[in-house]
């Protein structure tokens, strides 16, 4: 039984991703009561990405700003409720799961779990120290900064190669450090890298192992290159880093919710999680792609089985 | 009580899109600095608040106080513009 002082709705989705936003056109067009937390963007890491490429349905591609946009709109139209606020924990009480807000408690007969991924941080020195101030985790928010300046990205991903390419408005010069001897990134994405030959190199096999600065600012980064074993030095105005994802699942510690070896949430085919009236999709999903297509698609996915599992579920 | 808000900004920084918006949800009228369209308050942008990152939010309170925000931090800026 539900308190009557305590707000109360069919569906709670925690995050407002592309996952998210998808979930919640499918369960406000079919007058589920819903409503959605986020304490980050709307839209995600996808309103962060300068420009998706692969999303169907846009020939040319669409800035990443832009499809968020979309998607926040599209829900909105059919009702969604996005509250910018955070869900601090999520507790099974049985029929209903009750969540610890910013808004306060809230009751929901179902939950949908996406929160997707952060960018994971180095762990080097330096890298605290010269948070924003030289050292970035956003291109499309702190890029602009870099105009005629040097730059260093770290990593060897989809993420790191478009993001590299992005800076290229800005930056006169970028050293790419790969750890690896070759790159995660797409093939579309590498052979688009090679456009930009004139502003952009790699180094393979170069570690990345102190940001260094003075009076304030970043002045090089220190690596090594474990072909030789030898120290190497990159000079930089800045350091961005994409070197891959971490998801946001540190609320859940206490839910029950069964996580994966590195935090990722363990669903079944229909998005279930461990605990019933829990669901999860997109990034946060133990097992996701980390697509915006397969994000949204998973989302879909996830309202039809929560469509039914309210259905089944009887009214307290 | 607020006297006036100054959100630097970028086109493409979606945390500056939701700083706007949740400003605007709370009916707090602001003005918007696009370092995009003027790149040279870069600088300015930089020496209010220390770092090269947007948004950056500079509110002046009725005392003339100021208070800067980097970032979209709803536990900062609630209580900044409260």
């Amino acid at each position: 039984m539900a308190e009557s002082q305590v707000e109360t709705h069919d569906l709670v989705i925690i995050g407002a991703g592309p996952a998210a936003l998808t979930a919640a056109i499918y369960t406000t067009r079919e007058d589920v009561d819903t409503i959605l937390f986020e304490k980050g963007v709307i839209g995600g890491l996808a309103a962060i990405t300068d420009w998706v490429d692969n999303y169907p349905g846009f020939p040319e591609g669409i800035a990443g700003l832009d499809l968020a946009e979309g998607l926040r709109k599209q829900a909105e139209r059919f009702g969604a409720d996005i509250r910018l606020g955070e869900v601090m924990s999520v507790t099974d009480e049985g029929e209903y799961k009750r969540l610890v807000t910013t808004d306060g408690d809230i009751l929901a007969k179902a939950v949908l779990i996406a929160t997707g991924s952060d960018y994971k941080k180095l762990g080097i020195p330096g890298e605290q120290e010269y948070y924003a101030r030289g050292v970035h985790y956003c291109a499309t928010c702190d890029g602009a900064f870099y105009r005629e300046k040097r730059l260093v990205v770290v990593g060897g991903g989809n993420s790191a190669i478009q993001e590299a390419i992005f800076l290229t408005r800005f930056a006169d010069k970028i050293d790419v450090l790969v750890r690896g001897d070759t790159m995660r990134a797409s093939e579309v994405l590498q052979h688009e890298l090679t456009k930009f030959a004139d502003k952009i190199t790699v180094h393979f096999n170069t570690t990345t192992d102190e940001i260094v600065g003075q009076d304030g600012k970043v002045t090089h980064v220190l690596g090594t290159d474990t072909t030789t074993g030898k120290q190497v030095q990159f000079d930089t105005d800045g350091v961005f880093v994409f070197i891959g994802l971490k998801p946001n699942t540190a609320f859940l510690q206490e839910s029950g919710v069964t996580l994966d070896e590195i935090g990722m949430v363990v669903t079944d085919g229909l998005l279930q999680t461990s605990v019933p009236g829990v669901f999860a999709a997109g990034d946060v999903r133990s097992g996701a792609t980390m697509q915006i297509a397969s994000a949204t698609g998973e989302g879909a996915t996830a309202a039809m089985t929560i469509r039914k599992y309210l259905e089944e579920t009887p009214e307290a | 009580m607020v006297k006036n808000i100054t959100i630097f900004t970028t086109n493409t920084c979606a945390y500056c899109v939701m700083v706007k918006r949740w400003l605007g949800s709370k009916g707090i009228s602001y003005e918007e600095v696009n370092l995009d369209q003027n790149p040279e308050r870069q600088q300015e942008a930089f020496e209010i608040s220390g770092q090269l990152s947007t948004p950056i939010t500079l509110i002046t309170k009725a005392d003339d106080s100021q208070e800067v925000i980097v970032g979209y931090n709803l536990a900062k800026l609630a209580p900044a513009v409260a």
